[in-house]
């Protein structure tokens, strides 16, 4: 009851465009590509503080490579929105050609956007944002994701069932090779790129050097994406026909533990206390689990909730905090190493701890099933 | 209230998609449609609850007040048939999967060529932080070129021809307003895509839209004897209002009260007709038999034969300038008090 009272109040300073969550309270943007908004929720209090409407539909976020600018692609309305992700205030918008997924590549030269409605990937320069390039793709590109030194862009084409290579220095789309039924989301993980294959039960490994496929790691049917944690230890990567979170070891890409968690998860987003907050699609709402228990709560956002960001509000942590931690080398924008900390951050390699006291977890495939009600301790069961 | 609503619908939509179709399309290869499919799905589940609160609001009305007791139930059921499987998405859906590759191609053209296609609120911004106003204003601007359509509709022999099957009911009931070709309905879609191109449709607000004007129009198109009044009636179109468009007066180029929505297009336009006592037998004289009393799949194939000769010049559904009934109001039944 106590949250349904919380709501209104809370919500009264932000009609005044103040964007004012209880003090230190980290703030969670949440894009809601089906219902043109995007929802602004206190991370402590897990409830929705505003909706912040879009033109259209937008569907991904990341940060600028200074990490102080949340750039939100709007698909349907063709502009980019950048917002300051500290207040939720609107600094620019910038007018750009159906901006599906997005991403910086790690030397923060260039943005790369997908369109998946009009089978082109464009390059950008990321301080001018002039088009530098336009490569059309045979059908519906989905993901991007850099290799750490920058020259190269893979791009998932759900349609083909191919990813494609695109070399940023010569400009040109260099190999395409075919890596299973509609491949989704991908990664770099240490000299090898991860696929998620939704018209099958897994991942697939592809390396870039011999462009050679094999099987990763096995989830469920209607795999979907992966995201590494900030600690580097674990890859977390989603399902939709079974609908479900598995954690998969970074090393050696067995899978933990399986989290059944209906709605159709897809984004992915870390806390700083290594929760996970996850957008459920068909839904309509936003989970978030916290792995070392299995404990899981939700919050209702909007229509189709897609893209997720986490920006904590902590004493000497920034926007791109993960930036320092050994999970950076990994992911759409993988660096080539972490970043040293900065004035006032954790020393490299020694984050927050995930949770306080959290047990620590034995290998091997354990099934973690959580309902998507609010606050519902999971079980844990054997996978088999 | 709201939010308890929404949280149902929300877990009713996520079990049947996951449940339902997800699956099938897993099984078929057809992942990368899975969003689509769960905004057809959403269609598919407006459609019911807008067939729902259409059923519960009209019918009642034309119990109370019927213009015509007394009705062919077999043509009623024709219309009810065009009525579910426009609503339900089935339609709908055939469309977007025969245009979706043309979609794709103009939408990659449009890029290439270096034009974004505007939205209103680039050229109102203010429209950007007052979403209701907005989709006000996109419900004004849709029901301007609804109203235009329509007009066309009327005008063009070839379009006439199809637009004849909806003229054709003798038995005017709310459920006779999905009563259109396939081809006008996907005349429509092209025409509400070039408004997209030209000013952008919120994809969230849309349904609302859709919604708004969907009521407004079943309500129009109900056998009862209601008008709105001297204001009222210029305000919103009524059942009054739009029995008039399809008494014989309507055929054709010659016919009044086009609007949708908002009378004042008519009132602009001088197409309007406020005579609040009329209300005229319905049905188009001149349209084919096939049109008047056969079924779905008859109206469907007659309308292509009729499209096809008003192409090349001899087409039956002629009423069309100057029409035969030009001017002169046939009289109607009684009106009500």
């Amino acid at each position: 009851m106590w949250r349904f009272l919380a709501r209104p109040l809370l919500a009264i300073p932000c009609a005044f465009g103040l964007l004012t969550a209880p003090a230190r309270a980290d703030i969670v943007y949440v894009l809601n590509s089906g219902e043109a908004s995007i929802s602004v929720i206190d991370a402590r209090e897990r409830v929705e503080l505003r909706r912040m409407p879009v033109l259209r539909e937008v569907h991904h976020a990341v940060l600028t490579p200074d990490g102080s600018t949340l750039v939100i692609g709007d698909s349907g309305g063709n502009e980019l929105i950048f917002l300051d992700p500290a207040t939720g205030e609107i600094r620019r918008r910038e007018r750009v050609s159906n901006p599906y997924h997005l991403e910086y590549s790690p030397d923060g030269q260039y943005l790369v956007v997908a369109s998946l409605r009009r089978d082109q990937i464009d390059i950008y320069d990321a301080g001018t944002l002039q088009l530098a390039a336009r490569f059309r793709q045979s059908d519906k590109p989905s993901h991007v994701a850099f290799s750490p030194d920058s020259r190269m862009v893979y791009v998932t084409l759900q349609g083909t069932g191919e990813v494609a290579a695109v070399d940023l220095t010569k400009r040109e789309t260099v190999w395409t090779v075919p890596v299973g039924p509609e491949p989704a989301g991908i990664i770099w993980h240490r000299g090898r790129l991860l696929i998620g294959l939704m018209g099958s039960d897994g991942f697939v490994s592809l390396n870039p050097q011999t462009r050679e496929v094999t099987p990763a790691f096995q989830t469920a049917r209607g795999a979907h994406t992966l995201f590494p944690s900030p600690d580097g230890r674990y890859l977390y990567a989603t399902a939709r026909v079974e609908s479900g979170v598995w954690q998969v070891d970074a090393n050696t890409l067995e899978v933990v533990r399986r989290f059944d968690i209906a709605g159709g998860p897809d984004c992915i987003a870390f806390d700083p206390d290594g929760r996970l907050w996850m957008t459920l699609r068909w839904l309509g709402r936003v989970a978030i689990l916290n792995p070392a228990d299995g404990s899981m709560d939700t919050i209702r956002v909007g229509r189709s909730p897609h893209g997720i960001f986490v920006m904590p509000r902590r004493e000497g942590m920034r926007a791109d905090f993960a930036a320092i931690m050994p999970g950076s080398v990994s992911g759409s924008r993988p660096l080539p190493s972490p970043l040293a900390a900065r004035s006032g951050e954790p020393a490299a390699g020694h984050p927050p701890p995930i949770v306080a006291g959290a047990p620590t977890l034995a290998p091997g495939p354990v099934v973690t099933p959580a309902r998507f009600f609010r606050r519902s301790p999971a079980r844990l069961e054997d996978a088999n | 209230m709201w939010d308890w609503l929404s949280d149902k619908y929300d877990l009713l939509a996520t079990w049947i998609f996951e449940t339902a179709i997800q699956p099938v399309l897993y099984q078929f290869g057809l992942m990368d449609w899975a969003e689509d499919a769960f905004t057809w799905l959403d269609f598919f589940l407006f459609g019911l609850v807008q067939v729902a609160v259409v059923y519960a609001v009209c019918r009642p009305l034309e119990a109370w007040r019927p213009v015509e007791r007394g009705q062919d139930r077999r043509a009623i059921r024709t219309d009810v048939a065009y009525t579910l499987l426009t609503r339900l998405g089935v339609l709908p859906l055939l469309g977007f999967i025969l245009f979706f590759a043309a979609d794709t191609w103009l939408s990659g053209a449009l890029a290439d060529s270096g034009w974004i296609p505007p939205t209103l609120e680039e050229f109102f911004p203010i429209l950007r932080d007052i979403p209701w106003l907005a989709m006000l204003v996109y419900i004004v601007v849709l029901d301007f070129f609804e109203y235009w359509r329509h007009r066309f509709q009327h005008t063009f022999r070839w379009w006439w021809a199809l637009h004849s099957i909806h003229h054709a009911q003798k038995h005017m009931t709310f459920w006779t307003d999905d009563r259109n070709h396939v081809l006008d309905d996907v005349l429509q879609a092209a025409w509400l895509g070039a408004i997209a191109v030209l000013i952008g449709v919120p994809p969230g607000q849309f349904p609302v839209i859709l919604t708004v004007l969907r009521v407004a129009e079943t309500l129009s198109h109900a056998n009862t004897r209601i008008h709105f009044g001297w204001l009222g009636e210029r305000l919103v179109v009524s059942p009054r209002f739009h029995r008039l468009h399809h008494g014989v007066l309507g055929a054709g180029a010659t016919g009044k009260n086009y609007a949708v929505l908002l009378p004042v297009w008519d009132w602009i336009f001088g197409t309007a007709n406020f005579e609040r006592n009329r209300f005229p037998e319905t049905g188009d004289p001149e349209a084919p038999q096939a049109y008047v009393s056969g079924g779905w799949l008859r109206q469907q194939w007659e309308g292509f034969r009729q499209v096809a000769r008003a192409l090349v010049g001899r087409g039956e559904t002629g009423a069309l300038p100057p029409g035969p009934h030009q001017g002169a109001l046939p009289p109607g039944p009684p009106a009500g008090p």
